[in-house]
């Protein structure tokens, strides 16, 4: 059934409909990519999605429910979001940016969840040494430590080398199959994309 | 943590020793020092147990309040630059109390100048945290707010030309001349409750500093911890600039010097600052009081003489990266 719902959704950026008129749903326990040219609105959707950005017209709901009346706290316990381009100027180490803000049931996950995305042994390490692939993988692990059942990725492949870039699609992979839905948005081209279950292209 | 702790026993040394300094020489001062009688009337027991006493104690108190107030707004706009004076926050303090003191409400130093130093404070720094759209225009429109309500009272204490109004020194540069012992006491409590509401708050200014969306995405409103972290701090400077007048620079350079000590985790530094903020105030004090005697030297030039290259010197053995 469809977890993720979108209907007629137009949203502006300044005085430029990026999105217009786009209807869509996406399926629980599915990995959904969003690709398309850069400033095509890829991002404002998996915006829109995480609830950064008001609708100007339609609806999005999640599990039937309207996002737009969803709290804060609510729709942290729907979806986690991975956001391109961490800055950071606080030298924390990687263990306290993962930890941060989190429910204190989170906390026991954090061990498997770091071992699973490699970044273990960097623990200690503060986030100003690290390089763009690695700030992704934690800014990942900030969200696999919340266990939602709907994960949003800006990008996640982005600044990943080849066998990193394998691991992160196995691992999104086997969260599908434990009936995880994640959406992801990318700049692949659509035939490298056949571990995905749907591909949106179009959203104007 | 352990040079922090280190640190607060110097404070303790330093202010023993603060006791000791002034612009009168006083007779056995150390006999006098190590055995306090606050009843006496003799002269050399008024010197130190009535004058420089509750002087320095209120200078290790306010430099703690100062230095939480820092971590609050360098935290809360996830800003290296920031600072209750650029926030608008010291200037609306001012204010508050200029406009109490020339309408014969309150007098300087008085408990209720607090009252009116707190309701020009949490104004200026609401009218910047409204006028603001994101962390960073705070900054910039915090500094315009700041400067239009300094020329005020610029021109308020000028044109009113009434002394009990203090002049325009004062609330640019600040003094602790005016301490007495029902100052600290008040002091004594503010400075327990900063610290307790910063330290709560701490968890949250860590949030923050991943940027607003992602404290919004774990569920958390980012204006509503700016928020709460504005009124602790307009508190925090509101009794301080109603006591001494506006001490600038130390809230800016304390939590970055403790940064350098203890690492960035706010429930930390909230302590670490504390205790830095004591250690340079209770030094500029005792600087600004025995450098040019019988002269009592403006605070600030102090502060920013030891205060300016001790972050200088922090910064650059931080290296790149600010620890």
């Amino acid at each position: 059934m469809a977890l993720i719902e979108v209907r007629d959704v137009t949203i502006s950026r300044g005085n430029v409909h990026v999105i217009k008129g786009l209807s869509l749903a996406v399926n629980e326990g599915s990995i959904t990519a969003i690709v398309g040219a850069n400033g095509s609105g890829k991002s404002t959707l998996i915006g829109a999605f995480a609830g950064d950005y008001p609708l100007d017209a339609g609806q999005i709901t999640i599990r039937g429910r309207d996002l737009a009346e969803l709290s804060l706290a609510e729709q942290s316990r729907l979806r986690s979001v991975v956001t391109q381009n961490q800055f950071f100027w606080l030298a924390f180490t990687v263990r306290q940016v993962i930890e941060m803000g989190q429910a204190s049931e989170n906390l026991s996950r954090v061990e498997s969840v770091v071992s699973q995305l490699g970044i273990d042994q960097i623990l200690g390490q503060s986030v100003l040494t690290l390089s763009g692939g690695q700030l992704q993988r934690v800014a990942i692990a900030r969200a696999l430590v919340c266990d939602t059942p709907i994960y949003l990725f800006d990008e996640p492949l982005a600044s990943q080398d080849k066998k990193s870039k394998a691991d992160l699609i196995e691992l999104f992979g086997r969260m599908r199959d434990e009936g995880k839905t994640i959406v992801i948005v990318m700049h692949s081209e659509k035939s490298d994309l056949d571990w995905c279950d749907q591909v949106i292209e179009d959203l104007s | 943590m352990r040079k922090i702790y280190i640190l607060a026993v110097v404070v303790v040394l330093l202010a023993v020793v603060a006791l000791s300094v002034g612009a009168t020489s006083v007779d056995s001062v150390w006999a006098t020092i190590f055995n306090p009688n606050f009843g006496s009337t003799e002269l050399s027991d008024q010197i130190i147990w009535q004058i420089r006493a509750p002087r320095i104690l209120g200078a290790v108190l306010l430099g703690a309040i100062l230095a939480i107030a820092g971590v609050l707004a360098q935290g809360s706009t996830n800003n290296p630059l920031a600072d209750p004076a650029f926030l608008g926050t010291t200037a609306g303090a001012a204010l508050g109390v200029v406009i109490g003191v020339l309408t014969n409400v309150v007098s300087i130093a008085a408990i209720g100048s607090i009252a009116w130093a707190t309701f020009g404070a949490l104004l200026a720094t609401l009218l910047t945290f409204w006028l603001a759209r994101n962390a960073l225009q705070l900054i910039i429109i915090g500094i315009a707010v700041s400067a239009t309500l300094s020329a005020i009272v610029g021109i308020a204490i000028t044109v009113a030309d009434r002394s009990d109004a203090r002049s325009v020194t004062f609330w640019s540069l600040g003094s602790l001349s005016l301490l007495t012992w029902s100052n600290v006491a008040l002091l004594v409590v503010v400075a327990i409750t900063i610290f307790v509401s910063a330290r709560t708050l701490a968890p949250q200014l860590d949030l923050l500093s991943l940027g607003d969306a992602q404290v919004r995405h774990s569920g958390r409103d980012p204006q509503r911890i700016r928020l709460i972290a504005f009124v602790i701090l307009s508190v925090a400077i509101a009794t301080a600039v109603s006591q001494v007048g506006t001490i600038a620079f130390l809230a800016l350079a304390a939590p970055h010097i403790a940064r350098f000590l203890v690492g960035p985790s706010h429930r930390n530094l909230v302590g670490a600052a504390a205790v830095i903020g004591a250690l340079i105030l209770v030094i500029a004090d005792t600087g600004a009081r025995s450098i040019a005697p019988p002269q009592d030297l403006p605070i600030g030039l102090l502060i920013s003489l030891i205060g300016a290259p001790a972050l200088i010197l922090a910064l650059k053995r931080g290296g790149v990266q600010w620890r």
